[in-house]
């Protein structure tokens, strides 16, 4: 019951009483149920951070590193069998697990970042298989708003929405894995015959360029979006998110670029992010 | 093992690694394909199907053609055993690709000789093994957090959680190329302060700022100024 219906009911003295009444219960049930929803939504929360789905995510992982495995001692099999030094092989697996820990920690940094959203195990699988952090964020945005959510909001999320914006994510960058179960086969050997084209010698092709552009415009249509947010609602949260995080991300191309400490392009995303992110918590609480 | 032999070896030992790969390629994508479903009934619920549609159409208009590109431009590179990992473990661009090339130069191999193959195979696996146990590592500390990662204070954080991503990835990648950021980031802004109504629609708005920034890329690369 809205104020207004109170109102006309106040008006009639034999009412007034049992409508003041039953105004009240109605007030208190409408405060127990945004209590209750502060509860669902908890527990939407606690049940994608359960359990079993923690078993689903390491069942799937689990079969990927068995897959790891073997094509490691495969591999390593083979090299031995055509005559290539160990010491060179085993340099070639320390040298790559060395390199990799610390953008690893940067992907880690991702599951974060999207536990939030989605809970940590759908994260840990998505960030471990296929794609990367800015695949997954921009696919389950996309997702959250083409199942009606606002954005990729947890104080919005349900069941629904959240196995939809799963299936999404999944199935949108697949198209890798098919191209290799259909195609590389017959690629490769198509490429082992063929020599190398003139054109691929000397300057880079457009293709180098391309992946520039097109995340350029994915980042202009965000940011332009953000922009006309403010404009148009005053919210202005996302906008100051975005220009501190590139606040930050400046700071690190200053040390990347001009002071050429290239190892710390490995967390320039993830850390420029998490200030972003703490400043939208700071924002909101001092507002 | 002279020549010939170690080349019949080799294209005996790629031809196992393809029907492995497949297999295994076939098997873990199922297993990915149905976990949104499993944890749906767990949940008590299913995905919606036009909800999937909606999605899927934008989002298979711009990274279908991305993956494929991805495909046909980094297999090559990694070989037949370091594609079928590198697809599935994903991060190409930004760990895979850069590994195995550090490791090749390490090792000294040529592209397109057994050796390199080999390298790059180990160099992958071993990549996305490290990976996944410098997650797994994080998300056993991260359980413990979850009470306060999931609290309500923290909501702001994560409810922008794409800002922050977009903001650190915009300033990135405009520096990258100026020259064709400007247009398509004024075009956007002027059309969503315009019409505010184009802001709800931002996952439509991807394709023609990508198209835009990807015509106006291509022309400057065929003038010859980038």
């Amino acid at each position: 019951m809205d104020g207004a219906d109170c109102a006309e009911d106040a008006a009639n003295p034999h009412h007034a009483a049992l409508a003041i009444r039953e105004c009240d219960v109605r007030c208190t049930a409408s405060r127990i149920l945004s209590v209750l929803g502060m509860e669902i939504f908890m527990d939407f929360l606690s049940q994608v951070n359960s359990l079993p789905i923690y078993l689903i995510v390491a069942a799937i992982l689990l079969f990927i590193v068995i897959m790891c495995v073997v094509f490691l001692v495969k591999s390593y099999r083979a090299g031995i069998k055509i005559g290539m030094d160990p010491k060179v092989l085993k340099r070639a697996i320390t040298s790559s697990a060395t390199f990799t820990v610390l953008p690893s920690v940067s992907i880690l940094l991702g599951v974060i970042a999207l536990s939030g959203a989605l809970g940590v195990p759908v994260s840990w699988l998505r960030l471990s298989v296929i794609g990367a952090l800015q695949y997954e964020l921009n696919v389950a945005e996309i997702a959250a708003t083409s199942v009606g959510l606002s954005g990729l909001k947890l104080s919005e999320m349900n069941a629904t929405a959240f196995t939809t914006i799963v299936l999404v994510m999944t199935v949108g960058i697949l198209s890798g894995v098919v191209c290799s179960i259909f195609g590389l086969r017959k690629y490769l050997s198509k490429l082992s015959v063929k020599p190398k084209s003139s054109e691929n010698k000397g300057k880079p092709g457009f293709g180098a360029y391309a992946t520039i552009a097109m995340f350029i415009g994915l980042c202009s249509a965000y940011i332009g979006s953000y922009i006309g947010s403010f404009t148009s609602s005053g919210n202005y949260l996302p906008l100051v998110v975005a220009l501190i995080s590139a606040l930050v991300m400046g700071i690190f191309q200053y040390f990347t670029v001009k002071k050429k400490m290239a190892w710390l392009e490995n967390f320039d995303v993830a850390v420029s992010m998490i200030f972003g992110m703490a400043a939208a918590v700071l924002i909101h609480l001092a507002v | 093992m002279n020549n010939q032999e170690k080349q019949t070896y080799f294209s005996k030992f790629n031809n196992q690694l393809h029907i492995l790969g497949r297999i295994t390629l076939v098997i873990a994508t199922l297993m990915m394909l149905a976990a949104p479903f499993v944890i749906g009934i767990l949940l008590d619920s299913t995905p919606s199907l036009s909800g999937f549609a909606k999605g899927i159409i934008k989002v298979g208009l711009i990274y279908i053609p991305v993956g494929i590109v991805e495909f046909l431009v980094y297999a090559p590179m990694l070989g037949a055993g370091g594609s079928y990992l590198s697809f599935l473990t994903g991060n190409v661009t930004n760990l895979k690709i850069p590994c195995a090339m550090n490791a090749r130069d390490i090792a000294k191999t040529e592209v397109g000789t057994p050796e390199n193959e080999i390298i790059s195979t180990l160099s992958v696996a071993t990549s996305s093994l490290v990976t996944m146990l410098v997650i797994f590592i994080g998300v056993l500390l991260l359980v413990p957090l979850s009470p306060i990662l999931s609290n309500p204070t923290l909501t702001p954080a994560f409810d922008n959680v794409v800002p922050a991503l977009f903001g650190a990835l915009g300033l990135k990648y405009f520096l990258k190329s100026p020259k064709i950021a400007i247009i398509p980031l004024i075009c956007m802004t002027l059309l969503c302060v315009l019409v505010p109504a184009a802001i709800s629609q931002t996952s439509l708005l991807l394709i023609p700022a990508g198209g835009l920034a990807l015509a106006i890329g291509f022309l400057l690369f065929k003038k010859g100024k980038l």
